[in-house]
């Protein structure tokens, strides 16, 4: 059993998406998009090549000059997401990245030096991304809270 | 006579024409012979054909022809009405990679929808999602006549854009499709034509494509964007959240290519920055009255509190919260492209909700 956050639950999650095709809704076309997830203290980098997730793996404060996009929100909502995706098999309306970007008070998505173009990214590419979370409903997970 | 016996009278009475044997003179012409591109790790893609010759991508095109880029030229061909030849007037770096994008990610609103779960909402409820899409529905086709009148006039110089155009044209009529099945397809039905100012702003525009580009996706481009984006968040049902979340992804390879060329037309073609400044100036107050539309902002309102009585309050804050969403968007995106836009349009400035706007209601 894995826990989240850490590169052995996102790896697991990873392995679920790309070896499985009917967890792609999202129109089945490639991504090709790199994002900074930012979870506590932790900075992971979720990398996109064509129709797979390529790569996970930490990163630090510094290298995220370096992303599309970050999806960055309190330690908190990221259990809850996870959370509500191992209870209901998929995000509900209240948990999807794109609904959590508009209902959190700064927003979850953001491009280094406000970039317009990689910010379209996230919503490019947000159900492919979404689909991945999703993805993460059939990992076994424990979470570890940190305070 | 059967078609057989005719044709084989035909036969006899030719048999005895000398035929010369053919020149096969066209087969001496090519601009560049031997070129052998190999398809990379996701495919053989457009871009990838951008080698030799084939990648030359002229600042003018002056053929009027319908001559590919990179085929020999037949002389004596009369001009055709290609007004956009140059490439600041089209162009982004982009184009190629979003047509792919755009062929690859495809969906098919009749097979791809869940339309099983659809089931019956609140009469208001149901109402004012049909009277949204019923305007979505409009913009959309304003988006497609606009790009098919200026796409025609694209020279072939640029087939990059000429392909992703013809492609945002298709993805505009899925958009349609899906909107008017999903009307059509759980007891309601069409609702109220929409006034259509940005619509007609959009398409009486005839400066040029890249003005056309300013009206529909800098102007009215973020205001959609955030309607697929508070509509999705709002799905009532699997076959709703399919819908927005395609027209979303969809929407959003738009406004690349457009700012990506916006970005590029500004850096290469000298006064392009103020031009696009003076349109803006003029846009924003038509896109401010396309705001402020009783219609379409009661039906979201609607939409978003779960019916009339829940629109006054919490659907119409959440109402303010997609405007100051799409018009801060829009204001990043000109500072981005380099346009000041320091003081907006009073009427637009004024839809700028207050705090106590976006206040969601006090629960009992």
């Amino acid at each position: 059993m894995a826990a989240f956050p850490s590169v052995e639950w996102f790896n697991a999650v990873r392995e679920r998406y790309n070896s499985d095709e009917t967890l792609h809704t999202g129109g089945g076309g490639p991504c090709e998009a790199k994002a900074a997830l930012c979870i506590g203290d932790h900075i992971y980098l979720l990398e996109f090549e064509g129709f797979e997730c390529a790569e996970i793996r930490q990163i630090d404060r510094n290298d995220i000059d370096h992303v599309d996009f970050c999806l960055d929100m309190p330690l908190y909502e990221w259990v809850d997401m996870v959370n509500n995706i191992q209870q209901h098999g998929e995000a509900d309306l209240h948990h999807t990245l794109s609904t959590m970007d508009l209902e959190l008070e700064e927003g979850l998505a953001r491009a280094p030096g406000d970039d317009q173009y990689k910010m379209d990214l996230f919503y490019r590419y947000n159900q492919n991304f979404q689909d991945f979370f999703n993805a993460s409903a059939g990992v076994p997970t424990t979470i570890t809270v940190m305070d | 006579m059967t078609q057989t016996s005719r044709v084989k009278n035909l036969t006899a009475s030719v048999a005895h024409i000398d035929v010369p044997p053919p020149k096969l003179q066209w087969m001496g012409h090519s601009m560049q012979w031997g070129t052998r591109v190999t398809k990379g790790e996701h495919g053989l893609r457009l871009g990838d054909l951008n080698v030799g010759i084939y990648g030359e991508i002229p600042q003018h095109w002056e053929d009027q022809s319908r001559r590919p880029r990179g085929a020999a030229d037949l002389p004596g061909m009369p001009p055709l009405p290609y007004h956009l030849r140059s490439k600041h007037q089209v162009w982004a770096d982009s184009a190629a990679d979003l047509y792919e994008e755009a062929i690859q990610h495809r969906w098919i609103p009749a097979t791809d929808i869940p339309w099983n779960a659809l089931s019956p909402l609140p009469d208001d409820v149901e109402r004012a999602v049909c009277q949204v899409l019923t305007e979505l529905m409009q913009a959309a086709n304003a988006e497609l006549e606009c790009i098919t009148y200026w796409q025609e006039q694209m020279s072939y110089g640029y087939h990059e854009v000429k392909q992703l155009l013809a492609v945002t044209a298709l993805t505009c009529a899925r958009h349609i499709d899906a909107f008017r099945k999903r009307c059509l397809a759980n007891g309601g039905g069409l609702g109220l034509e929409s006034r259509g100012r940005m619509n007609r702003a959009i398409l009486e525009s005839r400066g040029g494509w890249t003005e056309a580009v300013v009206y529909v996706y800098v102007l009215r481009g973020f205001y959609i964007q955030n309607q697929y984006r508070f509509l999705l968040a709002h799905a009532h049902n699997a076959a709703e959240r399919v819908i927005f979340a395609h027209c979303l992804a969809d929407h959003a390879r738009h406004m690349t290519y457009a700012l990506d060329h916006l970005k590029y037309a500004i850096n290469q073609q000298d006064g392009q920055r103020a031009v696009i400044q003076t349109l803006l100036s003029i846009g924003e107050r038509t896109m401010a009255r396309e705001m402020e539309e009783p219609v379409q902002r009661s039906a979201l309102a609607v939409v978003f509190g779960g019916g009339i009585e829940g629109g006054r309050q919490e659907g119409m804050a959440t109402w303010h919260a997609l405007v100051r969403s799409a018009i801060h968007e829009y204001l990043d995106a000109c500072e981005w492209l380099g346009v000041k836009r320091n003081m907006i349009h009073r009427r637009l400035n004024a839809l700028l909700p207050s705090d106590e706007q976006l206040k969601p209601p006090a629960r009992d």
